[in-house]
């Protein structure tokens, strides 16, 4: 019997951080040029993403961000380099213990290192180092992440194909039995999300998504921004967490997923 | 004679919306066996009414998916008793609804309480202004129930929505920020008032100048993450623009499908037949009561379903159109005056005005809530001096940010040509600079205006259409012309406007037309009152005429408020299931004396 | 040769080749499918109607949103057939306050109006855009001549749907890459503004997305996978 991801958390060992990440051979410890990403600035969307309340995203800020990212921020840092879990281009280390960074809005993922940094989102590992960056650095590597992309790095194997009819079921019109809202109404469009508050699920990784999930339903977790995220996962089963959440892991993500490498 | 004929049951209701469900609820709770027949089919917000497909502006918005369809049922229309009453062909100043949660769906989510004056509409003014106030050509009555009676229930079901809002009158204290003028309240909103876009913000902060009293509109679009007494989870409105003609997918409008189906379907003395269209309610030999009713099933057989107690339930002019069909009470004839079903039926009487603002004000109307203003009520009920005006009534005034969807969202200045090159221009120049004030007033009810049965047309079954008489009275006109004069003053007074402009559905020589939406607030018909001669159901909703069936919705009103009818129709249903519960079910008679 | 629209609207002449050059052309993405319910001819006349109602300038006319697939799919669809619409006889003639009471169903409606403008023209509505303006200004006030009376029933429906197919999300086929919305700056179908209702003056920044918007595409109806010929 495999440990579980909760209980390995819980029992305050730090996996995949010591040891050696599950490396596939698509992760890569190089991290995008601030001038590729510079481009990108240029579609409204991706602007549009990377925008934390005021802070509109210039040049310097993406190079902080990156330093930031590579663990060589001014404050010292977190002693931390994030792509040492998330992968270079915040694709993760494919085992779905780290989450996808790359193109999530840049307000959501500077709320979630306030949130981590204050307690409000529980995590052993993240609170301490979201502590020791400044709130410029979060900003920065938050607004860094958002305009990155790169490829979903999985799933691997067959899919069950009842699951994927299941999820993909809750995901579009929910379910009306157990009272639980569609995913897309939030969620956005195939799972892109809805900048500013809410992440996509498109190519997120399945296990990390279910654990949320399960944390949520748990009452471990509760700084999403509506305060919805709680009454929706009481009401889905384990069953539904997974189908859900494998579903979305295999659904194509243009606005975070790099067309070349 | 009927194919099938089934066991009885306690309780028959008529009409799954808001209080088809609620009586269901309360009654299946009380012991009572209870069946819900529902015109409609099954729908649910989870699956039916999930973004981005709910957000179609030309579907649901225009061409009405979400309502009922009028070659099902319909009515015909005419301005008065001279004309020849025609079909309303196409939905178009009000828009009913149909299948599980009615209208009670595709609603705005505004929720208000009646005035305690509006309760006892006659006796106050009489009281007041003297007894020669009211014209004689106007049946202002009183309803039989006063505030205080009904403020237990009214609260309760505004908690039963979650309603967003800041008191203005909290067990007598005054607040300023809430509605000063309204009836006193024992509890706080349950949850705080809607976040306020830039165009309301400026409506209020002038209307404060001013001396008035703006505050937020009270709103059934929940603001926070909240569980109801029934214990269904709403949650916090995301101020899509896709609030009223739809459904919310989003579980943040309150609606009979989550705060009431959801708790009570798998109870076991609940049950709900779809697709089910009751045709009558029969009577006993004797006339006393109704034995159940006979119902269209969804194989299309003839059911009759006895039962104890009959609940109509249906939306407010179905439920007089199935009293007249039924042969239940006496119908009303204008020409003698005698007889109440149909009589006092009245609408809502509205103004607008357009604020037109510089560039620098950016209103993004599209973000939107059925419920989301700010509102003045120092013009409203008789929250002012009447004495030199000569009208009864008044209306709220709101500068409101319903939606921008853009078929429908076009302001454009007076003037300005209806369609062409100037048109298009004028169309992109003052989409994002734009707010609109409503006055939203009151409704007399006259004998001229009534409803009855046509004696030519007939629905998808073959049953005569009901027929609405109905013009706007000279009260009314007056009412909403001098309204609006004080909104148009609130608007000039506003910061950063450029212009602005008004007008009023009701002024001199407009006859009420069916074809422009309006409200979807037709009251009366049935109306609630300690007279027989004058009401067609007692103070507790019970029929005077046959005891064991007891009526619900905006039917009920004497005449209609300047408020939308949700919030004071659900206070009276709960107010008369307390009656039911506690001294009908248990001997079963008229609870109050002809 | 596969029926194309593009070709049909090419007969236009003079009046209307400019929107016709770009690729974004409405009907480029539909060229395959033939009108559903128009004639070439009806469909040619209909255009030039739209673009008197909603001309080019610097935004798209009504034909280039793609107006006129609009129409042609709301009068081929159960819309045009009569759906949601009272049709039992009798029929009389009511007041302006009791409504529609014509025993015609919209696509009825529509080809008779087209008809009975097109009859009554002596080609000076296919020439010139004054005739144009000129004629619809007399049939939106009541032209007794027109349509035994009912030209303003007429005018009043073609304009509806005329503004409806220049500002509906883009899978009913008009409003073609957003021309409608992009003009005024409505958002779209996707719709979440918790954060943004309280930001005063800030105008909102992202681009629209209709129901069925693809990221880079413009939300239409999928095209038919049919390889073209000729």
């Amino acid at each position: 019997m495999s440990l579980t991801l909760k209980s390995t958390l819980k029992a305050g060992v730090v996996i995949a951080v010591a040891a050696t990440p599950l490396v596939l051979a698509a992760q890569s410890s190089e991290t995008t040029a601030p001038g590729t990403l510079e481009a990108l600035l240029a579609d409204d969307r991706t602007l549009f993403n990377a925008t934390i309340e005021t802070t509109v995203p210039d040049d310097d800020l993406l190079e902080l961000g990156r330093l930031v990212a590579m663990g060589g921020a001014d404050n010292g840092g977190s002693g931390m380099a994030c792509i040492t879990c998330h992968g270079g281009q915040g694709e993760g280390d494919g085992s779905g213990t780290f989450p996808r960074l790359a193109g999530l809005p840049g307000w959501y993922s500077y709320k979630q290192l306030n949130d981590y940094a204050s307690g409000d989102r529980p995590n052993q590992v993240m609170t301490g180092i979201a502590q020791r960056l400044t709130d410029r650095e979060r900003e920065a590597v938050a607004v860094y992440y958002a305009v990155v992309q790169s490829p979903v790095i999985g799933p691997r194997g067959t899919a069950d194909q009842g699951q994927m009819q299941w999820g993909g079921q809750l995901a579009a019109v929910g379910n009306a039995e157990k009272g639980i809202p569609a995913c897309v109404n939030c969620h956005g469009p195939q799972g892109t999300g809805n900048p500013p508050s809410v992440p996509y699920l498109a190519g997120q990784y399945a296990n990390y998504m279910t654990y949320q999930l399960e944390l949520w339903k748990d009452g471990v977790r509760k700084n999403d921004a509506m305060d919805v995220m709680s009454t929706i996962a009481r009401k889905m089963t384990r069953e539904d967490m997974e189908a859900v959440s494998e579903y979305y892991y295999r659904v194509y993500n243009p606005l975070t997923t790099a067309k070349d490498r | 004679m009927p194919d099938i004929t089934l066991p009885k049951i306690d309780v028959v209701i008529v009409g799954g919306g808001w209080t088809g469900l609620t009586v269901a609820y309360e009654l299946a709770h009380a012991g009572q066996r209870c069946v819900v027949l529902e015109r409609g089919g099954h729908r649910h917000d989870a699956t039916s009414f999930a973004g981005p497909e709910e957000h179609d502006e030309l579907k649901y918005a225009i061409r009405h998916e979400h309502m009922i369809d009028v070659k099902q049922n319909t009515l015909t229309f005419r301005n008065g008793r001279d004309q020849r009453a025609l079909p309303m062909r196409r939905l178009g100043s009000f828009l009913p609804g149909e299948g599980l949660g009615g209208a009670g769906i595709h609603w705005n989510g505004q929720i208000w309480r009646p005035l305690p004056s509006d309760l006892q509409m006659r006796s106050h003014y009489e009281d007041r202004y003297g007894a020669q106030f009211i014209p004689d050509d106007l049946n202002v009555q009183d309803w039989g129930v006063t505030y205080d009676e009904l403020e237990p229930h009214l609260d309760f079901f505004e908690r039963i929505c979650g309603t967003a809002g800041y008191a203005g009158n909290l067990n007598g204290e005054q607040r300023a920020g809430g509605n000063v003028h309204e009836g006193p309240r024992r509890n706080e909103y349950p949850n705080p008032p809607m976040k306020q876009p830039i165009g309301p913000t400026l409506f209020g902060e002038a209307a404060a100048r001013m001396g008035l009293n703006p505050f937020p509109m009270p709103s059934a679009n929940v603001t926070a993450a909240y569980e109801n007494p029934y214990g269904a989870q709403l949650h916090p409105c995301t101020y899509c623009g896709f609030c009223e003609r739809f459904g919310c997918g989003y579980f943040a409008k309150a609606d009979p499908i989550i705060c009431v189906y959801d708790r009570i379907k798998e109870h076991e003395n609940f049950e709900i037949r779809f697709r089910s269209t009751v045709l009558r309610i029969d009577k006993a030999a004797d006339g006393q009561t109704a034995t159940g009713v006979t119902y269209i099933n969804a194989e299309g057989r003839e059911v009759f379903q006895p039962a104890d107690v009959v609940c109509m339930n249906a939306y407010g002019l179905w439920n007089v159109h199935l009293m007249l069909l039924s042969g239940l009470g006496t119908p009303y004839d204008p020409a003698t005056g005698s007889g109440t079903v149909g009589r006092n039926y009245a609408y809502q009487t509205l103004a607008g005005v357009n604020v037109f603002f510089d560039e620098e004000i950016v209103t993004n109307p599209f973000m939107g809530a059925g419920a989301l203003g700010t509102v003045i009520d120092d013009y409203n009920g008789d929250n002012f001096d009447h004495a030199d005006l000569g009208f009864l009534g008044g209306a709220y005034v709101a500068a409101t940010q319903y939606h921008g969807r853009p078929i429908s969202y076009q302001p454009v200045p007076e003037g300005t040509p209806s369609w062409g090159a100037e048109w298009k221009r004028a169309v992109r120049e003052n989409y994002l600079h734009h707010v609109g004030i409503g006055v939203h007033g009151s409704s007399m009810a006259t004998p001229e205006n009534f409803l009855d049965l046509d004696p030519t047309w007939t629905d998808a079954f073959g049953r005569p259409l009901l027929r609405m008489t109905f013009n706007f009275p000279e009260n009314d006109r007056r009412m909403t012309d001098w309204v609006m004069q004080r909104a148009v003053e609130v608007a000039r007074n506003m910061d950063n406007v450029r212009s602005v402009s008004s007008s009023n559905r009701a002024a001199s020589g407009n006859d009420y037309s069916i074809v422009p939406y309006q409200t979807t607030h037709n009251t009366g018909g049935a109306v609630i009152g300690t007279d027989p001669a004058t009401s067609v159901v007692n103070r507790y909703g019970q029929m005077w005429d046959h005891h064991n069936v007891f009526v619900f919705g905006a039917c009920l009103f004497p005449q209609n408020l300047g408020y939308n009818p949700t919030g004071p129709l659900m206070g009276l249903a709960y107010w008369t299931l307390e009656h039911l519960k506690n001294e009908y079910l248990n001997n079963a008679r008229p609870l109050m004396d002809a | 040769m596969l029926y194309s629209r593009r070709s049909v609207l090419a007969g236009l002449g003079a009046i209307g080749t400019a929107a016709l050059t770009p690729p974004r052309h409405a009907f480029a993405r539909i060229d395959d499918r033939p009108f559903f319910f128009f004639t070439d001819d009806e469909a040619r006349f209909l255009a030039l109607i739209c673009d008197t109602l909603i001309p080019e300038d610097e935004f798209p006319s009504a034909s280039q949103a793609g107006v006129v697939d609009y129409i042609d799919l709301q009068m081929a669809g159960p819309y045009g057939r009569g759906a949601r619409l009272y049709m039992q006889p009798p029929f009389a003639e009511g007041t302006a306050s009791q409504g529609y009471q014509l025993p015609l169903v919209p696509a009825q409606l529509i080809r008779q109006g087209l008809a009975d403008l097109a009859d009554r023209d002596d080609g000076a509505l296919r020439r010139d855009a004054a005739a144009r303006k000129a004629a619809l200004t007399q049939l939106s006030a009541g032209d007794p001549a027109a349509l035994q009376g009912h030209g303003s029933t007429f005018f009043d429906e073609l304009w509806k749907l005329t503004n409806e197919g220049f500002f509906a999300d883009p899978i009913h086929g008009g409003n073609a890459d957003y021309a409608g919305w992009n003009m005024v700056g409505f958002p779209g179908a996707h719709a979440y503004y918790q954060s943004f209702v309280d930001k005063f003056n800030v105008p909102y920044p992202k681009p629209p997305m209709g129901i069925n918007h693809k990221p880079g595409g413009d939300g239409a109806m999928p095209r038919p996978l049919r390889q073209r010929e000729g």
